[in-house]
């Protein structure tokens, strides 16, 4: 088959890229690992989030709100091709506190990250009372939250779907079931996949997540990624019982009530603990009291993809030109960005977004 | 934390025969079972049936008060209704009783979890009315409740049990419904010059037969395309046999297509499986003592592979032995002096199995479901969503559960894991070993969030800055 790119990674980063790039008239090929791959896109937590990202670096805020505004066309656009609906409401989402003082240690810096935005950061402190009248189901030991408007939340397994569905309707070819082994430049980028089989393609776009660490480095890449576990705890199927969700506890559009937002540095492990899981469990009930009797179903390990600094990486190698490494730990905030955005950047077009602030350059500065 | 030399989950033969060997050679055991009583599905409820129902239910159940009895003469701590969620390659056990959560190490855990009847993915399986063989024993055992104007479907010697049992009991079945074909039967013969060693249970199949051909129950066997019919509630069952199709109204229908090891507990843990094809199920590997993958972690009995109660019983014993030796109560000659006569009576026990494999194979209607049978029943899944899932790039039943939600309901994956495993394995033209099964994570089974939020004052403080 011709393609004109190659993509390795056919989880949400790889085919939000793909359907980008089909949408602009390129051929692609993506090829994805195998059932057992460490997923981000399968572990997530479905948030489509603003608040809270880029404090240090407001381009990083600038382009995750670039993303986010991009996200109901998308899904809009995405859900009419493919029949599903991904469930995407975008009505603001809460940071909850305990204690009054976090609470105004963080607005302090929401303040100063408005301010290097010209003042596009539309948040708002809820004391308990006011944030009772708009989520009557809080506890006694919630002191407030910060609710931001350009806060939201999907469905991210049907965005999974949709993506492969579509990429496929519009032709892509998506290959899956081939972890990749070696990938060298002659004439064309050539991937030989573990069967044996080699594909090749002029440009390439490595989105492989967690398995950049070891394919990066062959183009050049220095690919300084790691994995951070987060486990995830889900309910049975619940009456509605909160309006908007948060980074640690949102209920989905099927009823289920979703608890996560652990930070684990243990390597490429995705097993669950009770040590975490209870105090995860704990942190929720403290938040929604009622969920104390509510049945948990399931939980799992995922592994965050997680660079230096927790910013995207958006690099093209400078070895072997052509190749370019996309990596982020918010592949559902970004997916908008990378699907109507990166193809731009990828096809070096004056349509292209300077991305420059997000090259692997930043790391061997310091 | 209460700390033991021996976890056993499990109360059914294996956990039982485990917990006595090891209590006698002096371990501490702690025996976690989620039934009110000892005795496990195969003999459920023992200790309190009544000796008509001990009649009903025959010699071979009644067995089990022997195994019940030593159980109570030995020191054992056997902790009742106790939900096993979530065991620890270390060897600790996270369970609940009565809702509140407790932790335990062991130094060694021996899971005795049993078995599953295989699900039986037909169309009109998930009506009301609609049973498992088993479900509808465990019915008679626990409440001596005998079903009525039911037909029993399927395949498997636990069918002809069930038929004469609900005889004794004055309810004959409407008809039995066989899948299995006279061609499988000639397959099986091969295997029967080593079954002879089994020749007990030959008897006694022969035996079962020739008592529902006296009571005059209809019987089919090779039969096909099965279908149960009722709109709110079964109201018949329908099925082609040379061609022709048949009818019987009912009220009942019990389904069985033999059963499988219960690997969530092992799955839990990624021990090391692998696909048995004569079986047509997933075990874990384990070695002649039952030592799994992990040193803490021992299977024992039907869930390292279907082998029945008595070699189940075997199986425990040797599983507690090697335990003994591992922990340093026992000296390796001595261990090996007091398997040898346990498992020279395992070897004849497990002779006829291969014959009965292949006498009575799950039927190619529940392997492979029409595209329109629902076969996630928490969610909905039709074999149909699960084949347009593998034409979108599913090679495994990860994927085709973040795809459509398989495997993700209340039962996690019981219901639906093997037959999506084998859909996948038949869309990709792959074995079941490559394809694999759903990851299975904790809770085994549900628990509420208040339970598990109050583990969290007796763990470690490493999490605590969380909140």
């Amino acid at each position: 088959m011709e393609a004109d790119y190659a993509i390795i990674g056919g989880s949400i980063v790889g085919l939000s890229i793909a359907w980008g790039l089909l949408k602009r008239g390129r051929r692609v090929l993506v090829l994805d690992g195998d059932d057992g791959s460490f997923r981000a896109s399968r572990g997530n937590f479905g948030l489509v989030w603003v608040q809270g990202k880029g404090l240090k670096q407001p381009a990083y805020a600038r382009w995750t709100q670039k993303s986010a505004a991009a996200w109901a066309d998308f899904s809009a656009e995405l859900g009419e091709s493919t029949g599903y609906n991904l469930a995407l409401q975008q009505a603001g989402g809460y940071d909850f506190y305990f204690d009054e003082e976090s609470l105004e240690q963080r607005v302090a810096e929401f303040e100063t990250l408005k301010k290097e935005l010209g003042g596009d950061y539309p948040f708002e402190v809820l004391r308990h009372n006011e944030l009772k009248r708009e989520e009557p189901n809080i506890g006694p030991r919630v002191a407030g939250a910060i609710l931001h408007h350009q806060d939201g939340h999907l469905n991210p397994l049907r965005l999974l779907k949709s993506l492969a569905d579509d990429v496929r309707r519009m032709g892509g070819t998506v290959k899956c079931g081939v972890p990749v082994k070696r990938i060298s430049k002659r004439d064309l980028f050539e991937i030989e996949a573990e069967d044996g089989t080699i594909y090749a393609a002029p440009k390439f776009v490595l989105s492989a997540g967690l398995g950049a660490m070891d394919l990066g480095p062959q183009l050049g890449f220095s690919a300084p990624i790691r994995p951070q576990r987060g486990q995830v705890l889900i309910t049975e199927k619940l009456p509605k019982m909160m309006n908007r969700p948060s980074g640690i506890i949102r209920q989905v559009d099927e009823g289920s009530v979703q608890i996560g937002d652990s930070k684990e540095e243990v390597g490429l492990d995705d097993r669950v603990t009770l040590e975490t899981a209870s105090a995860i469990a704990a942190r929720a009930v403290a938040v929604y009291p009622d969920l104390a009797k509510a049945k948990l179903v399931r939980s799992w390990g995922a592994l965050r993809i997680m660079s230096p600094d927790g910013f995207p990486i958006y690099q093209e190698s400078s070895t072997t030109p052509g190749a370019f490494l996309v990596t982020c730990h918010s592949g559902i905030t970004l997916a908008a960005a990378h699907a109507r955005y990166l193809p731009a950047w990828l096809d070096g077009s004056d349509q292209a977004p300077n991305l420059e602030v997000f090259s692997e350059q930043r790391f061997a500065i310091s | 934390m209460t700390e033991v030399d021996l976890v056993i989950v499990g109360a059914g033969p294996a956990g039982m025969s485990a917990a006595v060997t090891a209590a006698e050679i002096g371990l501490s055991v702690l025996l976690l079972d989620e039934q009110p009583a000892a005795g496990g599905q195969i003999y459920r409820n023992v200790a309190k049936a009544d000796e008509t129902r001990g009649d009903i239910l025959g010699k071979d159940y009644t067995y089990g008060l022997e195994l019940v009895t030593a159980m109570r003469s030995a020191s054992i701590t056997h902790v009742t209704d106790a939900t096993v969620w979530k065991i620890g390659e270390d060897g600790t056990v996270a369970y609940s009783v009565n809702g509140k959560a407790s932790l335990v190490q062991g130094r060694k855990v021996i899971l005795a979890t049993g078995a599953l009847e295989r699900p039986v993915p037909i169309p009109g399986w998930t009506l009301p009315g609609v049973m498992t063989a088993g479900a509808a024993q465990i019915l008679l055992k626990q409440s001596g409740l005998v079903a009525e104007r039911a037909v029993i479907c399927g395949s498997g010697p636990l069918i002809y049990l069930i038929a004469q049992q609900m005889i004794r009991a004055g309810k004959p079945p409407l008809a039995i419904i066989e899948t299995q074909t006279k061609s499988d039967l000639l397959n099986a013969m091969r295997h029967l010059p080593h079954a002879l060693r089994g020749w007990r249970y030959l008897m006694k199949g022969a035996k079962l037969l020739s008592e529902i051909k006296r009571a005059g129950v209809m019987r089919v066997t090779g039969a096909e395309n099965l279908e149960i019919e009722g709109d709110t509630e079964v109201r018949a069952i329908a099925f082609t046999h040379r061609g022709q199709t048949t009818r019987i109204q009912c009220n009942l229908v019990l389904l069985h297509q033999g059963v499988v090891p219960n690997t969530q507990a092992t799955r839990s843990l990624r021990l090391e499986h692998a696909w048995s094809s004569a079986q047509r199920c997933f075990h874990p590997i384990t070695n002649e003592w039952g030592l799994s993958s992990l040193e803490t972690v021992y299977v024992a009995g039907d869930g390292a592979g279907i082998g029945g109660a008595k070699a189940a019983e075997q199986a425990g014993a040797i599983s507690a032995l090697h335990v003994a030796f591992a922990l340093g109560f026992i000296t390796k000659a001595d261990r090996d002096k007091r398997a040898a006569p346990i498992l020279r009576l395992q070897s004849a026990e497990l002779a006829l199995r291969p014959f009965l494999d292949r006498a009575y194979p799950p039927s190619d209607q529940v392997l492979k479901p029409a595209d329109d049978t629902v076969i996630c029943r928490c969610e909905e899944v039709t074999a149909g969503d699960i084949r347009a899932y593998a034409r979108l790039g599913c090679t495994g039943p990860n994927q085709a559960k973040a795809f459509g939600r398989s495997g993700m309901g209340p039962c996690q994956g019981r219901y639906c894991g093997l037959t999506v495993t084998e859909l996948l394995s038949q869309e990709t033209g792959t074995t079941p070993d490559a394809v694999g099964s759903y990851h299975i994570r904790p809770p085994l089974k549900p628990i509420t969030l208040g339970e598990l939020a109050t583990l969290e004052q007796t763990l470690t403080d490493e999490t605590k800055g969380l909140i």
